[in-house]
């Protein structure tokens, strides 16, 4: 056998090896209650915010609180504590994305991704001044 | 019957689209011109002159066509005919002239033209240059012009929509909201404008270079498919070495333009994120520098040339593959800047399949008829190692590969697996080992000699770099003070590992220049390429393991979970009360006001830093902003601003802010107070005094009529040792009475001059002012040390690329003038 041969064999295991340590650090999707099932060990949870609920920021009293409840997939509504600022434009989001921990019955969030509205897909063409609109197609 | 629009400009767009078609035609007579030429020329058949002739003028034409296009688009664009869904969807006619290309290659049409224009210009080369090799690699490359020409067709086959037509209407486009009059255009008012985020000058090169760097792979590409299939396996690696050097350069820059761009108004926090953009256009980069260090061993020694191939065919495919991931919108959510889905995914797909099954069979295919030596090269020559250098960098491309490409094996095998939670130290843990490891190559390598068990000779010329690179360990390693202890002891002695071989390899590589090449610099360029990349894993260790977050919060209440570690909740933001000092660092820093302009959408903030021991005077402001109304979000957007020292950078943004939501900050009410000249009113922070009342001001938002009665109130403005001057006018227009208020904005002060009392002489001033704690700002500040180190790095290393470039071209413009001068002295003989 060459070393050529080895080499490569040697590289081979030892990339198999660091692949199936990677695949380790893959998270998975959960919900609320799976989630809760391993309560210091981080997942990722795909949701909607729950508009009916309150939300809390308030820089003057802390700057890294944000509070929100979020309804995951399965339905569940939760409460989110996130330590940071709120996201600007948090309304808007469609989808949202959490990274953290279920401690008790609260989700503690380390990272928070929204998803909004596709600038592409959404698009309409903005219309200055319906009214004069109107008396064109009337012409 | 047919509507006549009004107001329309269709011919740029007719000639446009026939451009389109004429081009993606002529690239596919070019394409079977240069295949003709080709298999003629392998037999040495006399024909194959006129059909190389006939791919030429194609290929002539095509880029004519291309260079068309992009003319038209820019004169669309230019003035503002909306009716083209492209210039409505990705400009307005506020937008600077100077972002007018940027908003091109906003778009994917615009950017596939881009690429298309690279190679075009690319084409035109190397039929000048490329001699007996321009048919295979014209064949190549007029193929790939067929591919992203038709990226532009935007015509329908069999039901399928076929590339995606920059020139399409904005009336076909699918996007009114009603059915289109005739006179609908005169309603356009204006376009969706270009992404703010995207409005700076990185937006208008980033692409440019990035897009060079892609396009430039298909040559080295080209050259070796060209070898394979003209069964010349050895003769294409000299001219495609320059190429394949050209490339690396150019895709390098590129890529570092998007970290620094990254860096400067994104609000990653970095120049880099292992974000799956990124990553993508990382790996070709690694392949491709692999092949280069291949294609210099086999030049030398006969060894590598099967893996020479491979690494530049692959670079070129993953060149495909990167386009694939951010086009095709498989990268949903995990990336922050992946372009959205334009319904060509499959056709992107089925690109990258028709340039990798071709070029991988082939490769297979003839992998026996490529020389290699049977005997192997010995442990201790440089050969060895520079091979072993670049499967490393494979090694490394693969693993990045794997995580970039989670979307896809959720695609392939039906699974829902998510990207790691800490992506960063999911790629830094492996990612670090490599570096180390490569480092130390590029120190020690090229001690070694091609051909020849050399462990004696390395050993004795290495012995005084090692000095001194063992002394410069052992100073700077103490002076560094490198604590990360995030991720535990093994990844910090790992960071101290690779912070010591990198001062290694700069130490090596520099007395390699001065000790065997003798301050030579003309051959210098591979060690200071290789010095630069050393400079560069210094600048990223001191900048990542030294970064320091120093807006720490100390103060919040909200505290629910009693989080006994600081790593639990790092209170990253700091609440910045108007006007109020606040410790950070070593900084003391105040909130001093903010500003808008007129048709400029950003709120900047005024962030005055001062020295902790000596807070009277202030050492910088910096300016943070937020963006409003950035196109597709409709909400804010931060872009950081930062302060750059030799030694270290600021870098802060503003997270929130109370001015952004201006319906809850402003609870304040209006106090009115009774005042005569000279008389003094009390704010929160100062004081205001009524210095005398004028007739007849002249203020711009003040329009008199005639018989208006004005008068204004001259008020001065005490507050944080600084002064202020204020006018506010009222005025007796018959029987109403009106006001003009006005503001100090810094101060939050709002003042209006709501009555006279002519007989006590006195008027009446309501004041209102926002208090400090509604007026706020939520900032996040970094200090990054020796951040400079990055990208001077990243310079050195470009210095390197190009003086090697210019060895190589030299090189071959003097072999080949000596080719020439010896069939002159044939011909001589001869007669």
């Amino acid at each position: 056998m060459k070393r050529f041969h080895i080499i490569l064999l040697v590289l081979i295991a030892a990339a198999i090896a660091v692949i199936v340590s990677l695949v380790g650090d893959f998270s998975t999707y959960e919900t609320f209650a799976s989630a809760a099932r391993h309560p210091n060990k981080e997942y990722r949870v795909i949701g909607e915010l729950d508009k009916a609920m309150p939300q809390v920021y308030e820089p003057q009293k802390d700057p890294n609180y944000f509070s929100f409840y979020m309804k995951d997939k399965a339905g569940n509504v939760r409460k989110v504590v996130y330590l940071g600022s709120r996201p600007t434009d948090f309304e808007r989001s469609e989808q949202i994305v959490l990274t953290g921990q279920m401690r008790d019955s609260v989700f503690l969030s380390t990272q928070i991704l929204m998803k909004c509205p596709s600038k592409y897909k959404n698009d309409q063409v903005a219309i200055s001044q319906m009214s004069s609109t109107d008396s064109h197609i009337a012409k | 019957m047919t509507t006549h629009y009004i107001g329309e400009h269709l011919f740029p767009g007719q000639i446009g689209h026939l451009a389109v078609i004429i081009a993606f035609i002529s690239a596919l007579l070019a394409t079977i011109s240069y295949v003709k030429a080709s298999l003629l020329q392998k037999q040495n058949l006399p024909d194959a002159t006129s059909w190389k002739k006939l791919g030429r003028a194609a290929f002539v034409i095509q880029a004519v066509a291309i260079f068309s296009i992009f003319g038209l688009l820019i004169w669309i664009i230019s003035h503002h005919y909306f009716e083209y869904y492209y210039v409505w969807e990705h400009t307005s006619r506020d937008l600077a002239l100077k972002y007018l290309l940027a908003s091109l290659w906003e778009g994917q049409e615009g950017s596939f033209l881009l690429w298309a224009i690279w190679h075009a210009i690319l084409g035109l080369i190397l039929i000048r240059v490329a001699k007996q090799w321009e048919s295979p690699v014209m064949s190549v490359i007029s193929f790939a012009q067929c591919c992203i020409a038709s990226m532009l067709l935007g015509i329908y086959f069999f039901g399928y929509r076929v590339g995606s037509n920059p020139f399409i209407l904005l009336r076909n486009a699918g996007v009114m909201p009603f059915e289109p009059g005739p006179n609908y255009l005169s309603m356009i008012r204006d376009g969706a404008g270009l992404n703010a985020l995207l409005q700076n000058y990185w937006m208008v090169i980033h692409p440019p270079v990035l897009f060079l760097g892609f396009a430039s792979t298909i040559v080295p590409f080209a050259y070796a498919i060209g070898g394979l299939w003209m069964k010349q396996y050895s003769e294409w690696v000299k001219p495609a070495l320059p190429w394949a050097v050209f490339s690396a350069m150019v895709l390098g820059t590129g890529i570092m333009l998007g970290g620094a761009w990254a860096y400067e108004s994104l609000t990653f926090g970095g120049y880099w994120a292992w974000d799956p953009v990124e990553n993508a256009s990382l790996v070709p980069w690694l392949t491709l520098v692999a092949g280069i260090h291949t294609l210099l061993v086999y030049k030398h020694t006969g060894h590598s040339l099967r893996s020479s191939f491979f690494f530049l065919i692959i670079s070129f495919i993953l060149v495909l593959y990167s386009t694939f991931l951010t086009r095709s919108g498989i990268l949903g959510d995990s990336s922050v800047h992946a372009f959205t889905d334009l319904g060509m995914s499959g056709q992107l797909l089925v690109y990258l399949f028709v340039f990798l099954i071709p070029a991988l069979g082939l490769f297979f295919y003839r992998y026996k008829h490529i020389a290699a030596p049977s005997q192997e090269e010995p442990l201790h020559t440089r050969e060895f190692w520079m091979f072993i250098g670049s499967l490393l960098l494979f090694i490394s491309a693969v693993f990045i590969s794997f995580t970039t490409s989670i979307p896809v094996w959720n695609k392939i095998f039906h699974t829902h697996m998510a990207e790691p939670v800490d992506r960063e130290f999911h790629y830094n843990r492996i990612q670090i080992f490599i570096a180390i490891l490569l480092a130390l190559g590029t120190a020690v390598v090229q001690y070694y000699k091609y051909k020849q068990e050399s462990w004696s000779y390395l050993r004795k010329k290495i012995a005084i770099p090692t000095l001194i690179a063992f002394v410069a360990c052992v100073i700077f390693g103490w002076l560094s003070e490198i604590h990360y202890t995030k991720y535990g002891i093994g990844f910090l002695t790992a960071i101290y590992l690779l912070f010591f071989v990198s001062i290694y390899a700069v130490v090596a590589n520099l007395s390699y220049i001065v000790l065997i090449l003798k301050g030579n610099w003309k051959k210098a360029g591979a060690s200071i390429a290789h010095a630069g990349f050393a400079l560069f894993l210094i600048g990223v260790v001191l900048s990542s393991a030294k970064k320091q977050v120093i807006s720490i919060d100390r103060m919040g209440m909200m505290d629910v979970f009693n989080f006994s570690n600081k790593n639990e909740n790092p209170r990253e933001n700091v609440f910045l009360p108007f006007g109020v000092p606040v410790q950070m660092g070593d900084y003391d820093v105040t909130y001093i006001g903010d500003s808008t302009a007129p048709g400029d959408p950003k709120i900047y903030y005024a962030v005055q830093f001062a020295d902790r021991r000596d807070p009277s005077k202030p050492l910088f402001t910096l300016y943070p902003d937020i963006l409003k109304n950035t196109k597709g979000m409709q909400g804010y957007s931060a872009n950081p601003h930062t302060q750059h020292f030799w030694d270290k950078d600021i870098f802060t943004y503003v997270n929130y802010a109370s001015n952004i939501e201006p319906d809850q900050s402003d609870t304040a009410r209006y106090y009115t107070h009774e005042l005569q000249v000279g008389d003094t009113v009390f704010l929160q922070n100062g004081y205001l005094i009524l210095k005398s009342l004028y007739r007849n001001p002249v203020k711009p938002v003040y329009h008199p009529a005639p018989g208006d009665i004005a008068v204004a109130a001259e008020l001065s403005v005490f507050s944080g040792g600084h002064s202020y001057r204020a006018d506010p006018i009222y005025y007796l227009r018959g029987n109403e009475q009106g006001a003009i208020d006005d503001t100090i904005s810094s101060l939050q002060l709002y003042l209006h001059f709501a009555g006279i009392d002519p007989q006590a002489k006195k008027i009446l001033l309501a004041i209102k002012q926002i208090p400090p704690k509604d007026h706020f700002i939520v900032l996040k500040a970094y200090v990054f040390p020796f951040i400079n180190m990055v990208w001077l790095g990243v310079a050195v290393t470009i210095l390197g690329f190009l003086i090697s470039l210019i060895h190589r071209i030299r090189q071959q413009i003097g072999s080949r003038s000596s080719i020439k001068k010896s069939s002159y002295a044939v011909q001589e003989m001869e007669t």
